[in-house]
Parts: C-alpha cells; structure tokens; sequence
C-alpha cells in the first residue's frame, strides 16, 4: 500500500443473484486514488458505476479481489465503521438521505454515531455547513430547500464525520442547473481548500472538466483513464459506450472533420474559442 | 396546503413555556394531570381550572387555536358526560325505563368533562409551545432509564422512527399529490362514483406510493448506514438538553398548583 | 390555427406557501396545430404550474385556457376529456406505473376515456409499436424493466389517449445521454404518426434549440420572451440576467466576437456553428 493513495481496489469482482441468475456488475477492476484528488467516473446507467462507488465504502462487499480504504480492507467485518468514516458516500436523491427534519440535527447524525463529544459535534456540524455554504440555513427543515440546498446538506452531513475521501454517485442527476453549478462549485471548493479527495459519478461531460482524472467505465470495465484533455478526445469512442461529449468537444470535433487543421484538446469556451480564432487567422 | 399539516402543532412564540425544557414540561405535564384527577370537590376543580388558564395565558399562544382542539375532541366529551350522567349510584330525579338521572350522576358528568377539557388543554399547551423533534428528543431521554431493564434498543428504535417520520411525512404527501395529478392527467376520476369505485380509484395512487416509500426506506437504510449508523451504539447527541431559570419558574408553578389542590381538597 | 391558447392566466396559491412560490401572472401566449414549443425557466419560475393548466388539473385564478377555440372550462363537468385532449406527462412518470403488466398500466388512460375490448387493445399494441416498447413486454410487470424502458412505458400511457396536444416536464431528467436521446426518439416518432403538438419544458438549452420551433421563456411567474430559438437566444444577456443559460455553441460564438472574430451571435447548434466556421474560412479561402 502506498501511502499516497487513499483507495486501493486489486482485482475487483462483484456478482449479485436476481431470480436465480447471476450478473456480473464489476469485471475485474483495478484503480487507485490517489489522496487529494479529483477523480470524475463516468459511464451509462447500468456501466456498473454505482456498485463501483458502494464498494469503496464496503457497502458492497466484494466478490472477489480487494478494496482497501487507507489500507483497511473492506471485507473487514470489524472495521466497517473506520472504512465509512473514512469514505463517505453521497447518493443521487437528496430527499432520501437526510434523516432528521432540522438541518443542523441532520448533519449531525454522523458525528453522533460516532460517540464524538457534544461540544466537538457542534463545532464540526458548523464547519460542514459553513463549507457547503449552508450555516444560515441551519434551523430550516430539509423539505422547504431546493434540491441542490438539501444535496449540500447530504454532503454537510458526510463531511462533519470528517472523510478523507468523498464519493458521490450522481449528485445532480436530480438537479436543476442552478442546483448542479452548486454542488460541483462546492466539491471543488471542498476538493482545493479542505484538500478532501473527491470521486464523483456523473454521465454530465461538462462537470468532468476541471478534473484531474477522469475514468469511464462500460459494462462492469474501465475502458479509459486520463486527463479529461485526453478523455474527450476520444469522441467517436465515447460514443459508442452511450456517453456524449462536451458541445465543445463536439465543435472542435466536427470543424476537424471538415477539414479544419485543429485539435480537440481543449474543453473550457474561452480556450476553444482561442482556438477557433487562431485557426481562422492563420488562414488568412 | 396539504404539506403544512405536519408542523401544525407547534407555535412559535417566545414564551417561558417555549424556552423551558422539554423532559420537564412533559413530567410537569403528567403531574398537573394527574392531580387534575385528583381535584374531588368543585373548589379544588375550580382551582385547577383557574390554573390551567393562567398556563394557557403565560404560553403566549392565541386561545382560538386551543378552542379548535378543543372543538375537534367536543364528540368525545358530550359522550362521557352523558355516559357519566346516567351511570352509578344516585338518588334518582326522573327516571324512565331503565335509565335514571340522578344528582350525583349530573355532578359526575360535570366533573369528568371539565377535567377531560382541561387535559386537553394542558397537553395542547404543551404540543404547541414545543417542536416535535425537541418531543420526540424528550422523550428519548425520559425513558432512557428503561435501557437498564433491558429495554435500550426499544427506546432508541421508537425515538429513531418518530424522527423519520417526521422528516418523512411532508415528502410523503408531497408525493401523493403527484401521483394523484399524474393519475389525474391519465383521466383517472378520483372524485365520482360511489364508496367501492373511489376505494378502488385509490389503487392507482397507492400502489405508487407504497412502491416510492419502500424505494425511499431502502435508500434512507443505505445513507444512514454510510453515516455510520449501528443501531445507536455509543451514540452521542449534540444537542444537551440543560435546565434554566425557566425550567425553576414553571416547577414553582406547577408545585404550587398541585398543592393548592391538595389543600383544598383536604381542607373542604 | 392555434390549437391551445392561453389568455390573461394567472395563477396564486391559497394559503402561504413561502418556499414554492410558483404563481403564475397575467400570462398570454398562442400555440399553432403542430407546433413544437418548449418552455424554460428556472425551478419556481411557473412553468409547472403553467403547464398544469393545458389540461385543467388547475383552475386558472384568472384568464382562460382555450383548446380549439373553446374554453376548456365551459363544462368543469367534462374536465376529463380535456385530459385525455391534452396529455400531460409529469417529471419521471416512471412512478405512476401502477399495474400488474405493462399492457395494463398502457391501457389505464384509454380505458378510463371509455375504450374497451378490441378497441382498447388495439390502441395499447399501435402506441407500443409507434414508440417502440416490445411486444414481449407486454405481459410483463411494469417494475421488473429497466428505467429507461419503465419510463417509454410509462410515457407510451399518456400516448395511448392520443392526446393532440402532449405536454412534458422535463421528459429527459435523470437519465444518461443514450437515455435522453431515447425519450427524444420517442417524441418525435409520437409527432410524426400522430401531428400531434408538442409542448417540452427543459433545462437543456442545448435540447431546446435542436427540438423547438419556438421558446417561452418564463420569470417569476411571468411569460418574458415568446420567440424563436435564434431570437431568444441571440438575446443572451437578458437571458443570464434572468440566471438562464444559453447553449454551449452559442456561448464561444459570443467569446469569438469578443475575440474580434466577425460572427452571428444567433447560432445555437453544432451543426449550424459549423456550417458558419466553414463559410468564413472559405471565404478566406477564396
């Protein structure tokens, strides 16, 4: 184990049975993360992503292989609480995670599983919400929030048990853009300023943008890993596994296919723009 | 609209009853009526009454919201009266077949309603100066003695059901208007038709919504799971419950109040 | 002809409500048979509770809704054929499945506009073939599918009806980019067998200007712009003003201009944008 990395998955396999027959939802996988970093997963619903992210918090046990969070194996029966503390889990519908009908009592939930005492609950629930940039909100009930006030709360509600890693397995898919900005402003704010390694779920291409690392995965498999530059160059690819590009991408791609001298290695507007008037220029 | 429903009971105020402690508004709660029930003449009943008002009074919460509990229990009350009317010893006043009204009966009727009036009341006042999570954390605490027969499971999982209830109910109805209009714009008539047609109209409605909570108790089980929930092992809590100067106010009170019954209960 | 037409509707909730402030005021609009409209704004702007009025499920406080010039409200009696007139497919309708099968689930619209026997089946097995939901399907239970086939299924139920207008709310939310492209797929295949009209509320900008002939944009309540794709979103100041976006596209052409580069700010899809690149560099070329 390398003290760098946080998780450490070595040949994973997970099978589950439904009405008598087997599926395999994870083929052999093998990936580390590294602490510290900002790793985007993507692929179609049914690519296996899901289970990928409940088994690097040992809510899924492996079938076979290995998944070591900080070193602890996941399989662990007596360390399951270290490995969740360790990794915490954010899912798709807010509504369905937060427990209690007060914000800050909600976010307390996991520091109080973990017997802290209550004056170090307090503070650690005031700094998870003043992360996400929720403090004011403290006294409110979840159901009178919009969906992205109540996902910051999920997250608020992960990180106060203070996690090295956070995974989240499409926290915007039920969001609006307002909503999904939010969430992916705070992760990265999370991610640069709080130094907490973050893995996130999406099939949205843009949120992969600014990540460090990105993984797509098809059919229980990872097929691709590298920066997102070199991720979405690869168009013709992507598409063929279900998933889409960013329109950047998409433009870059089809000015090259008729015959523009231009690389698609850019992704942000202003850079793609940049290039596009380089192009036209040199032309001229 | 319907998702309001289920803070209904409480209201915000800033009254010494809002500001006292939970665990003690429910044991004084309990003890007022229980010497409620032990007021056994007219005089110590008209004490109690008196001080019952004088609580509703100190809890700032406007009394027409006390009269519509206390119109939604009506039914109840005229029951027992006339049930405690016509029931027991007495020297009879009229009598036909075999009822017969007698003094005592009429004095019992009086007394039973009056005192379940003031029940209501008490308990009403308690419901709306505190929240129902600061409840359901009150409760929790008063029957934590239990865990030492064995019982530490039972109250932890009854306190952790009402919470998730609670945070629970609005979604839940939230969703069945959704349903209900989804079904709706399906043509479905939720509004005609005799009793068996709208019971079996309901079908569609919730199926739905029986399918979505247990999608959601799966999911909530999983979240709760990651948030490092064994079954309140070693759970602390953030929020300590400490007694104030407040709580000192309302026990004066209410001592007093059980006293003044007692004397006058002895006294005439 | 316009087929539905909104006049002077509003819209305000009794009691206080004061986080879904979702009122609609005073709007007005038109729609053409055949029209494909899509409707943007973001959430608590109005447009659901708009868009719940096309078929009557709300009451407008004020204004009237007219479907084929006539106010769907003359007979509240009949309400519920303007239901099946007008079809309203809510946010993931794959929670409204009920049934033991999927033909079931299918029929309920149909049957509850009074079809039945053959009639009723017929119409169950031509929307399934229209939207491609698979025969083998049919008897299967509606929950042991995929969620994108749960959703075609539970789309195909408000199809059975064949309403002539058929309105979404964010028919795409929640699914992947195969899943999204496959509820477009299913639009258009119901458009083209039936001419029906289409109204689509989304969040996708970039959905909007492939699918839409024309966009309402809504506000606080308010119907702000009522235009075509290329003049709402060629007015994108207003438009992020308002916290809306504009299409990826539309965004470097307006880095491009700023760039000093010569050109329209009217362009909101792939293939337009390249159309117009290879227009300038060719005339450079020449």
């Amino acid at each position: 184990m390398k003290m760098d990395n946080i998780i450490e998955i070595k040949n994973l396999v997970y099978e589950y049975t439904e009405e008598d027959e087997t599926f395999v939802a994870v083929k052999n996988v093998n990936l580390d993360i590294k602490k510290g970093s900002f790793t985007v997963i993507l692929g179609h619903n049914g690519s296996g992503k899901s289970t990928l992210a409940k088994l690097m918090n040992g809510l899924n046990k492996p079938s076979s292989g290995k998944v070591l969070v900080d070193g602890i194996d996941t399989a662990d029966e007596e360390k399951e609480l270290e490995v969740k503390r360790r990794v915490g889990l954010v899912f798709q519908n807010p509504d369905n995670q937060l427990i209690a009908s007060v914000v800050e009592e909600d976010v307390a939930f996991g520091p109080e599983n973990l017997g802290l005492e209550p004056k170090i609950i307090r503070q650690r629930v005031d700094d998870a919400l003043k992360a996400v940039g929720m403090y004011e909100f403290r006294k409110s009930t979840p159901h009178r929030l919009s969906g992205g006030q109540k996902q910051r709360i999920a997250i608020a509600g992960i990180i106060a048990m203070e996690p090295e890693c956070l995974v989240l397995d499409e926290p915007t898919a039920m969001l609006d853009p307002k909503g999904r900005a939010e969430i992916i402003e705070t992760l990265k704010r999370l991610n640069s300023e709080k130094g907490i390694t973050v893995v996130l779920i999406t099939h949205f291409m843009e949120e992969a943008e600014s990540a460090d690392r990105v993984i797509v995965m098809n059919d229980g498999e990872i097929i691709d890993d590298g920066t997102p530059k070199e991720i979405f160059k690869k168009v013709e690819k992507l598409k063929q596994v279900g998933l889409d590009v960013p329109q950047t991408t998409e433009l870059l791609y089809e000015l090259q296919k008729n015959g523009f001298d231009i690389s698609t290695d850019v992704i942000s507007i202003e850079d793609t723009a940049l290039k596009i008037s380089a192009v036209l220029n040199s032309e001229e | 609209m319907l998702k309001d429903i289920t803070f209904g009971q409480f209201y915000d105020s800033k009254s010494l009853l809002h500001k006292a402690d939970p665990r003690i508004k429910i044991v004084l709660m309990v003890l007022l009526i229980v010497f409620i029930f032990i007021a056994g003449n007219m005089y110590s009943l008209a004490f109690a009454a008196v001080s019952v008002f004088s609580i509703l009074l100190v809890s700032k919460v406007p009394f027409k919201l006390y009269l519509k509990n206390m119109k939604a229990i009506l039914p109840v009350l005229i029951f027992t009266a006339i049930i405690n009317m016509f029931y027991g010893e007495g020297e009879p006043i009229v009598s036909f077949w075999i009822f017969s009204l007698t003094l005592e009966g009429i004095s019992r009727a009086i007394f039973m309603a009056l005192r379940i009036a003031l029940l209501i009341f008490i308990s009403s006042a308690l419901t709306y100066t505190t929240t129902p999570n600061d409840l359901t954390d009150a409760i929790e605490h008063l029957l934590s003695p239990l865990k030492y027969v064995g019982l530490k499971n039972a109250v932890h999982i009854m306190a952790m059901m009402m919470t998730i209830a609670l945070r629970f109910i609005p979604t839940l109805i939230e969703e069945a208007e959704k349903v209900m209009n989804a079904q709706k714009a399906r043509g479905a008539d939720l509004e005609s038709g005799g009793l068996i047609d709208r019971v079996k109209a309901l079908i569609p409605i919730l199926i739905p919504l029986l399918l979505s909570a247990v999608r959601r108790a799966y999911e909530l089980a999983e979240a709760m799971e990651c948030r490092c929930y064994n079954g309140g092992e070693g759970k602390t809590r953030m929020k300590q419950m400490t007694l104030s100067v407040c709580d000192l106010w309302i026990s004066s009170g209410a001592v007093l109040i059980s006293g003044g019954i007692i004397v006058l209960n002895i006294l005439i | 002809m316009a087929i539905l037409e909104v006049k002077g509707l509003s819209h305000t909730y009794g009691g206080n409500t004061p986080f879904i402030n979702d009122a609609v005021k005073d709007v007005s609009f038109s729609i053409e048979k055949g029209e494909i409209i899509g409707i943007i704004g973001h959430t608590g702007s109005g447009k659901s509770t708009l868009v719940q009025h096309l078929n009557g499920l709300l009451k407008p406080t004020d204004g009237t809704v007219l479907l084929d010039n006539e106010d769907i409200w003359k007979n509240p009696r009949e309400i519920r054929k303007v239901r099946s007139q007008v079809g309203l497919v809510f946010q993931y309708p794959e929670y409204q499945l009920f049934e033991e099968t999927v033909f079931a689930d299918i029929a309920f619209g149909p049957k509850n506009m009074g079809l039945e026997g053959d009639e009723l089946k017929n119409r169950v097995i031509e929307t399934c073939k229209m939207i491609g939901v698979k025969p083998e399907y049919l008897e299967k239970s509606p929950f042991d599918l995929s969620g994108g086939e749960k959703r075609r299924v539970a789309i195909a139920g408000v199809m059975a009806m064949r309403p002539k207008v058929i309105v979404f709310d964010e028919p795409t939310a929640g699914l992947d980019p195969k899943g999204r492209e496959n509820v477009m797929q299913i639009i258009k295949s119901y458009r083209e067998a039936t001419d029906a009209t289409v109204v689509i509320i989304s969040h996708s900008m970039e959905d909007m200007a492939l699918l839409a002939d024309r966009v309402i944009v809504m506000n606080k309540g308010e119907l702000v712009m009522f235009d075509t794709p290329e003049k709402v979103f060629s007015s994108g100041e207003k438009l992020l003003e308002i916290g809306l976006n504009v299409p990826i596209v539309t965004r470097v052409f307006y880095e491009l201009k700023k760039l000093g580069v010569n050109v329209p700010q009217d362009v909101f899809t792939v293939e337009r944008a390249v159309e117009v690149l290879c227009e300038i560099r060719g005339c450079k070329d020449a």
